[in-house]
């Protein structure tokens, strides 16, 4: 890669208000805002302006309800990423889009024509963040009953990618397998006629963690938003990618790794650490109780918070595989922990992502020392709460990384795979 | 009277350039004060999903064109409720309420070997399958009352747990559960709008705006006075289809219609003199419902249509 393109990726996870559960709450926060379009045109534009690669909207396919009441303390409503990202586009010319779409409960027609569109209305900008679902409740909403397991999922996701890439690949003129429209999964006669992605198709990203999303990614990935806690954590599973990358015959460098980093930033570290004291507390016990409840599928609401974990009746009713919880809550179980405490612990540490607290100087350090140490290839930031973070790291970490040329000035390109240094499609 | 067309990406809008020249076409469209814009092609006279996906289109579409309500064509036979109730609530959310959705059953033998063979239905099965279609998508946002959300940071109160609920829709294509993940739209569902000379004309189901194909005035007037006593099409807003068989002089001598619908997927130009010779219509910077003078649905769980 060039080095004006710098060595640090940066990509900007803006689902709803932000990374911490309870941070909706505070003073400068603006929860009403993520209803609104000038709210995204905002957002874009600024992290266009800080020469991130990309945008990244998750999702799910289920309400946010444990066992049918949906919490009230809670932020959920996380609207649609292609809408998001579209309204995005509108406003913005070179940072990347990516949304997240699961291939579990899709059909790779629909996919294709969805992120075709995205692709054409940005000039170039999509990025798909393949997942498959694992929610019980899902399949639901799609008039299943059961779950597909899981080595299937993944099977079932191989397939939808090569399919969509015939429907690609035809409206581009790119040369594709059409053998591909037909398989264990899908039964396609033919393809859509529908405006041809710039980009030859969207960059393909990916998120996989066990064994089979590890094999899964290696041979699909171009880029891998993955939780990584701690450097060794970063460098052990950058190295692992890498190799499973080059095994499949391809080049390690078009593989970028960009682990989750939420952030909380203080003019000094005390007052780093005394955002985030105060943005953890905003999460009030039952916050934190109605949190655990959608993890588990289960209403805890319904007990006493100060009481002990009712774990035979959560075993018999949560909508989560009772093995898992059961895991999950053991500790508490086995030390008597209240059902508050345990919550309140688990409401600080969301989605075992790494979480720096520091000066804009620190994060530049640390970003620098994992780049450096090839625990990563860059970070997908998840702001403690938004937009405050959001504009804090623009304003104040930024310059810092571009000063220490880590961080491109300008945009190479129009693209996303520009960004990434990915090269044209073959 | 109403105004209304289609758009979608000509063929030869490829490469920077030709984005370069749809956008431009958007905004002289905006310029000539359209009151509704259809995002989809045309196929023997139908109107058909178009060649940008149309709930990833409509929210860039939005930003170009600015006071307009804008309705997204739509595979009806193709799509999944859960999908297209979220992505349109997020829409309606983003264009401030002027968001509209047209399911459609033309041109499906295509399109159904796109999706693969499980897809492929008889025509006769299409309406049923349309109308279950929509009422799984509608059943979604009743999942959520309209003033579910409170957001009050000081009480730490974001929604109320009482208006979100599992609404177990079961037809005889679709099922779902709920609640959908997303809050209800403002207009409480985005504007239907259907085609009335799509295989769908045999459902039931009420329209928010209908189109009307017809070749005389008296054919006009009679079919119009059928519609109002229909249940799918007496509160629509009824647009004649005009610009091949019927001329846009003829439609407006047609008593009881709304406005029209220029078919052939019209340039800025024709929509401008068309504009310039209709009746005017109200300015809106409202909702799509406001535009058109819709009430808001009435949720069916609590009965009422808050505006």
């Amino acid at each position: 890669m060039s080095r004006a393109n710098g060595r640090l990726h940066l990509w900007a996870f803006l689902q709803g208000i932000g990374f911490f559960p309870g941070g909706w709450r505070h003073a400068q926060a603006t929860p009403e805002a993520v209803f609104d379009r000038a709210y995204y045109e905002r957002m874009g534009r600024m992290v266009e302006a800080a020469r991130f690669d990309a945008i990244v909207f998750g999702d799910q396919l289920q309400g946010r309800d444990a066992a049918g009441r949906t919490p009230g303390r809670l932020a959920i409503p996380t609207l649609d990423p292609f809408t998001l990202l579209s309204a995005m586009a509108s406003v913005t010319e070179h940072v990347g889009l990516v949304a997240t779409v699961s291939t579990t409960y899709n059909e790779p027609a629909e996919v294709a024509a969805k992120f075709a569109a995205l692709d054409y209305v940005s000039q170039g900008r999509a990025g798909w963040n393949i997942v498959t679902t694992a929610h019980p409740n899902s399949p639901w909403n799609f008039g299943e009953t059961e779950l597909l397991e899981k080595s299937l999922r993944y099977k079932r996701a191989a397939a939808f990618v090569e399919a969509a890439d015939v429907f690609w690949g035809t409206a581009s003129g790119r040369k594709v397998d059409r053998a591909a429209l037909d398989s264990d999964w899908f039964q396609i006669e033919d393809t859509l006629d529908f405006a041809a992605p710039p980009q030859g198709r969207p960059v393909l990203v990916q998120a996989g963690q066990s064994g089979d999303g590890r094999d899964f990614a290696a041979k699909t990935a171009e880029a891998i938003f993955c939780p990584a806690p701690t450097m060794e954590a970063g460098k052990a599973y950058r190295d692992d990618m890498r190799a499973r990358v080059a095994e499949l015959g391809r080049d390690p460098d078009g593989i970028k790794i960009m682990p989750g980093l939420a952030l909380v930033i203080g003019g000094t570290e005390a007052e780093a650490h005394a955002r985030h004291k105060a943005v953890l507390e905003l999460a009030d016990d039952v916050l934190c109780v109605e949190y655990l409840s959608e993890s588990i599928g289960y209403d805890l609401t319904q007990h006493r918070l100060d009481g002990a974990f009712p774990i035979d009746d959560i075993v018999a009713h949560c909508e989560f595989p009772a093995g898992d919880v059961s895991k999950m809550l053991a500790p508490a179980v086995d030390a008597g922990t209240s059902i508050k405490d345990f919550c309140q612990a688990y409401a600080r540490k969301p989605r075992g992502h790494g979480i720096f607290v520091g000066t804009p100087e620190q994060m530049a350090d640390h970003m620098e020392s994992w780049i450096d140490a090839g625990a990563c290839d860059g970070f997908t930031l998840q702001p403690g709460f938004m937009p405050l973070e959001l504009e804090v790291f623009c304003e104040e970490v930024v310059p810092l990384l571009q000063h220490r040329e880590l961080l491109r000035r300008d945009y190479q390109g129009p693209t996303l795979r520009d960004h990434l240094g990915l090269g044209a499609l073959a | 009277m109403y105004l209304s067309l289609s758009i979608d990406l000509a063929p030869g809008e490829t490469g920077a350039e030709g984005f370069r020249s749809f956008t431009t076409r958007l905004r002289d469209i905006d310029a000539a004060a359209p009151d509704l814009v259809i995002l989809g092609g045309e196929r023997d006279g139908a109107v058909v999903p178009g060649r940008i996906e149309g709930l990833v289109n409509l929210p860039w579409v939005t930003g170009q064109i600015a006071r307009a309500a804008v309705a997204a064509a739509l595979p009806a036979l193709h799509g999944l409720p859960f999908h297209v109730a979220r992505a349109l609530s997020a829409i309606d959310f983003v264009s401030g309420g002027r968001a509209g959705w047209m399911p459609v059953c033309a041109n499906h033998d295509a399109i159904d070997r796109a999706y693969g063979a499980a897809y492929a239905i008889a025509d006769g099965d299409a309406p049923a399958k349309y109308d279950d279609f929509i009422r799984a998508t509608q059943a979604l946002w009743d999942s959520w009352d309209q003033d579910a959300l409170i957001i009050d940071k000081a009480r730490g109160d974001y929604l109320d747990s009482a208006k979100v609920r599992r609404v177990e829709y079961r037809g005889p294509y679709f099922a779902t559960m709920g609640p959908l993940n997303a809050a209800r739209p403002p207009q409480g569902y985005p504007l239907l709008v259907r085609d009335l000379a799509d295989l769908s004309s045999a459902s039931d189901l009420p329209a928010d705006i209908a189109l009307l194909d017809v070749e005389s005035v008296a054919e006009a007037e009679a079919t119009i006075v059928r519609l109002r006593q229909a249940p799918g099409t007496a509160g629509a807003v009824i647009l004649l289809k005009t610009g091949g068989a019927f001329a846009l002089e003829a439609a407006m001598q047609v008593a009881g219609a709304d406005g029209v619908h220029l078919t052939g997927l019209p340039d800025a130009r024709t929509v401008a003199a068309a504009r310039a010779m209709l009746p005017a219509t109200p300015e809106s910077d409202g909702t799509a419902r406001a535009r058109f003078g819709l009430a808001m649905p009435t949720n069916p769980f609590t009965q009422k249509a808050l505006v």
